[in-house]
């Protein structure tokens, strides 16, 4: 590769290169235009928005219409919903997964092989297949829920959730590659295998839980088939239904649907810039199983 | 040796810690499962469940709406598959050349996949809006014939699909360039001696060593656009006439709208179908690779 320069270009080649370039200006014109108008439009005023003519930019921009955006409807209660159910299913996901990631990578037992290969078989199985059961069964949960059950309850909206097996399969193969010394060593010492994984696993799972923390985020922030499914009216609306509710009214004011749109994103595009790293390596984990 | 046999107190720590996963496996995806394969011989309702046999799948096949989602499905996914895989190939084959501004590229090319289809939803429904969007202005801008896009049959079902393809190709991109960047460099400095461009030197080194790399890109995408709900409901709700109603789609229209939940789990039971199908042959022939 190196030693290109040195040589002469040969003619194919410059061919090559040619296509290329114009590949990569479409490429960055089709990526590109798409967040650029989302933003513009979200700065021009309705007047501007039904004009006929094509302008790349606002004429002076419009910056309350993201306050006049978060204030058709109730966004606080929206953020707060779903930074809770996202919070939560972090954290208890995080832990279960990585408990049972343990399991698989270090302790032998019998039916280990089997079990296993139950949670791959599981992490196959579309969410939408199992759409229909999840909501009948936690509507059957009267005891807890009253007549309806935990549909329309934060309960029904998280505990599928948690449920992922993608997070036990990245945390297994994450502690495969402790050494096995560290069990041996904390079984001396007389500590149990649960007292092994907290104190010496679970502060070593920076890396690991990471990239599964940002993964995860991502797909419970920005969910939106289950809250659809399950909630109903507004105590329980997400960021993501939420934004939904601006094409129900008659007028579609494009201006304060761009500008909600890029708010509600914000956080997940806050995660991806700073944590690039981490989303980045997750998505690669996940890719290189079996 | 000392792992030979089973420890009773290690079993009894695997269980214990795997417990709260097993709970939640069982309830939200091994359950479901079964009783979504169970609905879909019932007349399900939500009030009583009657068994009658196959006589879903046999309304199945004379459904002419599913029938139309059936293939509205597969195009979708056809042709996201395939201009996916080939494009994300492209991109990820300039970017592992180190250009400059690698980083930047590689950032835009993932931002759409970072953010939520119902953002993306939102942002595409305004720039294909055929009084004000977008594509409308800029085409009268060049003095071409502005279009109907999604309320045009014959071609709203390739607009969703060109949104599927903006927003995922990043993720191939990403998988390709990491599948690229485990080649050893002197494969191509020994192809580069013994006179081979940059053209052949793509094809002869570069696509077979990346088969495996490629056949999960081919799998993932695959499943997911046979899972393809949000666009639809959020854009389209499956209009004009059914064009571009999927799959999943009616299993939340006869599910959620109109609670033929027994009717609707076949559907999903031939969902599962097509996509462990996918899933299987993924897993087979990673194995045979690796």
């Amino acid at each position: 590769m190196h030693s290109r320069s040195v040589q002469a270009v040969p003619r194919g080649d410059r061919a090559f290169r040619i296509a290329q370039g114009m590949f990569l200006m479409v490429t960055v014109l089709v990526m590109a235009i798409p967040l650029v108008m989302m933003i513009t439009v979200s700065l021009q005023t309705m007047p501007e928005i039904y004009a006929s003519e094509f302008k790349l930019l606002p004429a002076a921009p419009q910056w309350h219409n993201y306050a006049d955006a978060m204030r058709n409807g109730d966004w606080p209660l929206y953020f707060k919903n779903s930074a809770i159910v996202s919070a939560i299913t972090l954290v208890a996901s995080l832990f279960i997964n990585a408990m049972a990631g343990y399991v698989f990578a270090r302790i032998p037992f019998r039916f280990r092989q089997a079990v296993f290969l139950i949670v791959l078989i599981g992490m196959m199985i579309p969410p939408q297949v199992t759409l229909i059961p999840v909501f009948t069964m936690l509507r059957s949960f009267t005891l807890f829920g009253g007549r309806s059950g935990l549909v329309n309850t934060y309960w029904g909206l998280v505990l599928p959730y948690i449920a992922g097996s993608f997070g036990v399969f990245l945390c297994r193969q994450y502690y495969q590659t402790f050494p096995m010394e560290i069990d041996d060593a904390a079984h001396m010492d007389g500590s149990t295998r649960f007292q092994a994984f907290l104190h010496i696993y679970l502060p070593l799972s920076g890396p690991v839980f990471a990239s599964l923390a940002v993964l995860k985020f991502a797909g419970t922030w920005n969910e939106y088939t289950w809250p659809l499914v399950v909630t109903s009216g507004e105590r329980l609306k997400t960021v993501q239904l939420a934004l939904t509710a601006f094409r129900n009214e008659g007028e579609i004011f494009w201006n304060q649907l761009m500008a909600a749109t890029l708010v509600v994103e914000i956080p997940i595009y806050l995660v991806f810039l700073f944590a690039q790293k981490h989303f980045v390596q997750g998505l690669l984990m996940g890719s290189v199983k079996a | 040796m000392q792992r030979a046999r089973f420890r009773a107190r290690d079993t009894r720590a695997a269980w214990g810690m795997l417990a709260p996963f097993l709970v939640f496996f069982a309830l939200f995806i091994a359950y479901p499962m079964v009783m979504s394969i169970y609905y879909s011989f019932t007349d399900y309702n939500l009030n009583t469940a009657n068994f009658i046999g196959l006589r879903n799948y046999e309304r199945l096949t004379r459904d002419p709406v599913f029938g139309m989602a059936f293939v509205n499905t597969c195009v979708y996914a056809l042709i996201s598959v395939t201009l996916l895989f080939f494009l994300g190939f492209i991109t990820a084959a300039i970017l592992n050349r180190g250009l400059r501004g690698v980083a930047g590229l590689r950032m835009l090319m993932l931002y759409p996949y970072a953010t939520s289809m119902t953002a993306v939803s939102m942002i595409f429904l305004m720039l294909f809006d055929v009084n004000n969007g977008v594509f409308n202005k800029i085409l009268r801008m060049m003095g071409a014939q502005p279009s109907n896009w999604l309320f045009d049959p014959a071609i709203a079902l390739y607009c969703l699909i060109f949104v599927n393809v903006w927003k995922n190709i990043g993720y191939c991109m990403l998988i390709y360039l990491s599948g690229m960047q485990t080649i050893e460099p002197a494969l191509y400095e020994a192809a580069t001696v013994d006179g081979a461009g940059e053209w052949s030197r793509l094809v002869h080194i570069t696509l077979p060593m990346i088969r495996p790399v490629a056949l999960f890109v081919l799998i993932t995408t695959m499943v997911d656009a046979f899972k393809t709900f949000e666009q639809v409901q959020i854009m389209t709700r499956g209009d004009p006439m059914y064009t571009t109603t999927t799959i999943v789609h009616q299993i939340y229209q006869q599910g959620f709208s109109d609670f033929r939940m027994g009717y609707a789990s076949a559907m999903a039971v031939v969902l599962l179908v097509v996509v462990l199908a996918f899933s299987g042959i993924g897993l087979r022939f990673n194995k045979t690779y690796a």
